[in-house]
């Protein structure tokens, strides 16, 4: 079997595996309210995350969508405990002092703290949080940077775009930190708006400057190099405008109570998809593009997303078989454990082992330098 | 391989054709260089033969320009990617990828090669140019000269018989600059591809070029080999022009060639009279002793003492590195000792307030459009009045007196390099600075503008300025400067008069120096004077 | 100037398919009739179908709008635009909700064209996002929304100098404030912070409406007042400067620059 195959030959995973695999974690984390999986699905995420994350700076956003998690759950406990006249229960915890509001408005201000409210919204929250940490864990393993190459031939300028935008915003940092220190050899301070629209200038400037040197080095290097046919184009163009004819009846359908189901969603759903297929189909092959390098698709890809899919499953088979289990009673009872629904979050935590780790950056030779024998590894 | 057929080109909205009339062929395995002042139509000619111009930029053309007998009028420059590979002075400007592998590989997707024709090439490339080391690194990470390589890997990779170049080494230091001239040497003789470069610094390049191309600004192109073009050209190296002084023919275009003829020079010299270098320096104007500068772990400067004093032009040169950035910022205050002192008349430069700075010590940058923000000429002028505190129309008249003939709308953008500069320079004036300092102000310039910033360095310390220069140009050195300071590793390793420092170290030496050594002779016109001098007779 | 990115038919027949799409995908809570598939009053998941075609009709729009017809200057300076936006949000506090590069956005739409500000305003948000490593379901709905901000600006009246700042600075607020206004009802029905600020299920149009209102005062209100100062002021500050400088830049870039061979 060819190296790819194996999960402990190092090399970086195809970043579409992990994000399926986030989907496919946070649809399971979408069921359900019940913290019992929902914590499981965090831990599942933090476990991945710490074992096959790589060294790059993206690699960090996962504590930032943590933190930002943990906020969202505070945000939702304060709002519903402070504001929220319902979801009292008789537990009362303790009583702030309440204003009196606008009765049109409905809410109110202070009053009594109960512990139902309190943990009413800590479920509520938490199931966002989760969703939330699944994106954050598939930011950081799966770089949507290194998404970009694999940008459909359709959207290929727009990917090329958002490459020279990634590759210069950085440089336009450094410059206007140059251009600041610069100023100040003026006798400008650089503070106020004055101080911002001098700063800007130079920058913005010089930006504009250089889009056209990179313009005349990416003509110089053969971009667009490629025409369309246009019979082709006309055929993808009529299927381009059947699916937008699709999206239209779609919508009708799914706001009017007269027409039967299948002109709701599922229409919406089709025309969308032909007219995605209108659009590829209708630059695939004319390009004259090829790909350096692209990651392949091998057997840790699979495993990866199956396991993803295996924990969607789980949780959708639970509400399925056993609805009583994904729902709390009352926010005070002990909850119950959906074995399920679970078992499925498990399996989401196989990447951990199944998928190959980063590969080291350090050079060969500071490899061999570390290794015990000088041997190459 | 390159042939132009009475062209004549126009651009939009000019009313001369920048190039008229021009009959051009370099054939194949050459490297021609291509010399002229800036705005004389280099850049139009060496974009010819890439197609940008007129398809990328507009304009008129009028004849035939093929290359590898395709011709531009019916081929974009798209399509002659694969035959032509064109690289600029930023090499950051033209990158489209964010590491050094991608970029290889770029240009090979656009032409769609099969994936293991791209693995193929990128390797070897990356042994060609020495890469092999910097494979997966971020661009940003590299050094201008590792840039530069990249750059060049980067229209190697689709095999292109024409390489077409653009003043590669203006933005590199002088150790940068000989990596890639080697690395184009070496394409030339092991790949043999057509090289057309474009340089300024003539002095790093005319002994690798197999023919001249000289553009003088009216039209016209003339073609022939460096002997030829070099001997009546007015842009020349300084060994070319000791040959012209001198009166050796054939002329030398190395350092080599003109030491085998130089001992009747040096003969010729002994009796004739040295230059007067004694020059009238007045107060000192600023003073720096034991200063250290340490950034977190690393020491940029250790126990620097040194004085500066008016009416006397010091260089300070040294690695990139070395501290000399360093030195300038702590002399402007922008960063503070960590122990020692530095004082600009009298006073900390650091504890100054920013209106009062300018009376004390002025800084032009390594990029003197940092300085301006401004849309025009006026207005720039204008705003300096006003941070200066001097009465309206003072920078005004500086600019007009250094760089005449520059109406108020221009945008500053739109000046050449050399004007920037002085626009730049007159700002910094406008308060009249005792203490003026310039960062490597002649990357980018061109003979004409250098010559020009010599005589307003000179004017200068005529009026009782006192100048510093960070440098890597010994050229300029030589013909400027009266004492040289030598940083390396953050401490001071030679401090003396121009001619001490400079005739006895090869790193430093001006071309002149290195072929008449021992003797201290530093400039052709020095010699020229002394040869002038010692034929008048009795 | 010529447009960079031309509005052919296709592509505006895809704009124009996104803006209804995008309306009932934001605005459903307020006109779907009880009975129909959208009513959650009966199964609460069908709504996300949005969720799922947004982002592949934001991909079509953008495929019709820049496929095949962007040369290298026009990508250029689309990534160049799209950097100096994404450095804004990249430093800027954008998790407050304030957002900078909304200026940048406009002011591209008005000297470009309105295609390129709706490409723009995608391509800004997209890169913005990827430069802080916070790729989310939201992101589509964000390009999209952003995308509007650029191609309305693109709308605008002619004029020149200080009334065209002006004018320029009173959409920016506007801007500002409707943007957090659309951008919250995606998620409202789902929100269920209390019942008196929740959707109401089969309810009537005014009571959602109250309801919603509500809701935004009291969550989103101070940020996005914030977003929408800071957009106008820094389109009044800046906005004059910056535009003399995208047209000059237009100009030096020759996009419509032809070549004549004699």
């Amino acid at each position: 079997m060819r190296p790819q195959h194996f999960p402990h030959h190092p090399r970086h995973l195809h970043p579409g595996a992990w994000w399926l695999w986030a989907v496919g974690l946070a649809a399971a984390a979408g069921r359900t309210q019940n913290p019992v999986p929902l914590l499981l699905a965090l831990a599942v995420t933090g476990f991945v995350v710490g074992a096959r994350r790589s060294t790059a700076p993206w690699a960090r956003s996962y504590t930032a969508f943590l933190r930002l998690a943990l906020l969202l759950i505070a945000v939702r406990v304060l709002f519903q405990v402070l504001l929220s006249a319902s979801a009292e229960g008789p537990t009362v915890l303790f009583t702030l002092p309440s204003l009196a509001l606008p009765a049109t408005s409905g809410l109110k201000l202070g009053g009594a703290v109960t512990l139902e409210a309190l943990l009413q919204a800590t479920y509520e929250g938490l199931q966002l949080a989760v969703i939330l940490c699944c994106v954050g864990a598939a930011n950081a393993l799966g770089s949507a940077r290194r998404l970009l190459r694999y940008v459909p031939a359709a959207l290929y300028e727009i990917g090329v775009a958002c490459v020279i935008a990634l590759t210069f915003a950085p440089q336009l940092v450094t410059d206007a930190a140059r251009v600041r220190q610069a100023h100040r050899l003026r006798g400008h301070r650089g503070r106020g708006l004055r101080g911002l629209r001098r700063l800007a200038m130079p920058v913005v400037e010089g930006a504009l400057e250089r889009s056209v040197e990179l313009a005349a080095a990416m003509d110089s290097r053969g971009y667009g190099r490629t025409t369309g046919d246009p019979l082709t184009r006309r055929r993808t163009g009529l299927l381009v405008l059947a699916g937008l004819l699709g999206l239209c009846v779609g919508v009708y359908g799914l706001l009017d109570v007269t027409t039967s189901a299948w002109l709701g969603a599922p229409m919406l759903l089709l025309g969308a998809l032909v007219a995605v297929t209108g659009v590829v189909a209708g630059r695939r092959g004319h390009t004259g593009r090829s790909r350096y390098r692209p990651d392949p698709w091998a057997l840790p890809e699979w495993a990866v997303t199956l396991s993803g899919v295996a924990a969607a499953a789980g949780a959708a088979l639970d509400a399925h078989l056993h609805p009583a289990l994904l729902v709390l009673a009352s926010p005070t009872a002990v909850p119950p454990v959906p074995l399920l629904a679970c078992a499925g979050i498990l399996l989401a935590a196989l990447p951990a082992v199944l998928a190959p780790p980063p590969p080291d950056s350090a050079t060969p030779a500071a490899r061999d330098a570390a290794s015990p024998l000088g041997v190459a590894a | 391989m390159i042939e132009l057929d009475g062209v004549t080109l126009t651009y939009d909205g000019a009313s001369a054709p920048v190039l008229r009339d021009v009959d051009l062929h370099v054939p194949e395995g050459e490297l021609a260089l291509v010399v002229g002042r800036t705005g004389s139509g280099k850049t139009s000619l060496l974009r010819l033969v890439n197609g940008l111009v007129p398809h990328f930029s507009g304009g008129r053309l009028r004849g035939r320009v093929r290359v590898d007998g395709r011709d531009t009028a019916v081929h974009r420059p798209r399509d002659l990617a694969d035959v032509v590979g064109l690289v600029g002075q930023d090499p950051l400007a033209g990158f489209v990828t964010d590491n050094v592998e991608d970029e290889l590989a770029y240009g090979m997707e656009s032409l769609g090669l099969p994936g293991d024709v791209m693995r193929k090439r990128v390797e070897e490339t990356l042994d060609l140019l020495g890469l092999a080391e910097l494979r997966g690194r971020p661009l940003t990470d590299l050094s201008g000269g590792q840039q530069q390589r990249v750059a060049i890997g980067a229209v190697l990779t689709t095999h292109p018989r024409v390489l077409v170049l653009d003043e590669p080494t203006s933005a590199l230091d002088p150790l940068a600059a000989e990596e890639v001239l080697a690395v184009l040497q070496r394409l030339v003789h092991d790949l043999g591809l057509t090289v057309l470069l474009a340089e300024h610094r003539l002095e790093r390049v005319a002994q690798y070029a197999d023919r001249v191309i000289l553009v003088p600004g009216d039209g016209s192109v003339v073609s022939g080999t460096p002997a030829e073009v070099l001997a009546t050209s007015p842009i020349a190296p300084p060994v070319v022009e000791l040959g012209r002084v001198a009166g050796w023919h054939p002329l030398p275009l190395t350092v080599r060639d003109a030491r085998r003829r130089a001992p009747a020079l040096r003969e010729r010299l002994t009796t004739a009279d040295l230059p007067d270098r004694r020059t009238t320096s007045g107060g000192v104007v600023a003073q720096t002793t034991d200063l250290t500068v340490t950034y977190g772990r690393v020491n940029a400067l250790r126990g620097v003492s040194t004085r500066l004093a008016r009416g006397e032009v010091v260089a300070l040169m040294g690695r990139n590195g070395a501290g000399k950035s360093t030195l300038l910022r702590a002399l402007v205050g922008m960063r503070r000792p960590t122990s020692g002192r530095v004082e600009v008349i009298g006073t900390a430069p650091a504890d100054l307030r920013a209106g009062d700075l300018l009376r004390h010590v002025g800084l032009v940058p390594q990029v003197p459009g940092d300085l301006l923000y401004t849309s025009s000429v006026g207005d720039e002028c204008a705003e300096a009045d006003r941070d200066a505190q001097v009465p309206a129309g003072t920078t005004r008249a500086l600019f007009d007196r250094l760089s005449p003939g520059v109406p108020d709308e221009r945008h500053p953008r739109d000046l050449s390099e050399g004007q920037r500069l002085t626009l730049a320079l007159a700002v910094v004036l406008a308060a009249r600075p005792p203490l003026v300092l310039l960062d490597e102000p002649t990357r980018g310039l061109d003979y004409t503008a250098k010559h020009r910033l010599v005589e307003i360095l000179r004017d200068l310390v005529a009026e009782g300025h006192g100048v510093l220069l960070a440098t890597h140009d010994v050229e300029l050195v030589a013909e400027v400067a009266t004492r040289v300071l030598v940083i390396a590793d953050g401490e001071v390793v030679a401090d003396g008069p121009t001619v001490d420092v400079v005739v006895s170290s090869p790193a430093f030496a001006p071309q002149v120096a290195k072929v008449l050594a021992p003797a201290p002779w530093l400039t052709p016109t020095e010699v020229a004077v002394a040869l002038a001098g010692s034929e008048v007779p009795r | 100037m010529t447009p960079l990115v031309p509005l052919r038919l296709r592509s505006s027949l895809a704009l124009g398919a996104a803006f209804v799409v995008g309306i009932v995908a934001f605005g459903w809570p307020f006109v779907v009739q009880p009975g129909a598939a959208l009513d959650t009053s009966h199964s609460g998941d069908s709504p996300l179908v949005f969720v799922v075609v947004l982002p592949l009709l934001a991909a079509v729009v953008l495929s019709e709008l820049t496929s095949g017809s962007l040369d290298a200057k026009a990508v250029a300076m689309l990534g160049m635009l799209a950097a100096v936006g994404a450095a804004l949000r990249a430093l800027g506090p954008g998790t407050a909700g304030l957002e900078p590069s909304f200026a940048v956005i406009l002011l591209g739409g008005r000297v470009f064209g309105r295609g390129f500000g709706f490409v723009l305003g995608a391509v800004t948000l997209f890169a913005g996002a990827l430069l802080t490593g916070g790729v989310g379901p939201w992101l589509p709905f964000q390009m999209v929304a952003a995308g509007w901000v650029g191609f309305f600006a693109g709308c605008l009246p002619r004029g020149r100098g200080r009334l065209e700042v002006l004018v320029l600075a009173g959409y920016a607020f506007v801007v500002g404030l409707a943007y957090g206004l659309v951008m919250n009802l995606w998620f409202w029905p789902f929100a269920s912070y209390g019942p008196e600020v929740s959707y109401v299920a089969g309810g009537s149009l005014v009571t959602n409406l109250h309801h919603y209102l509500v809701f935004y005062v009291t969550t989103s209100l101070p940020w996005d007042l914030g977003r929408a100062v800071l957009s106008a002021v820094v389109v009044l500050v800046a906005g004059l400067p910056l535009l003399r400088a995208l047209r000059r830049a237009a100009r030096r870039a020759a996009f419509d620059a032809t070549a004549v061979f004699e």
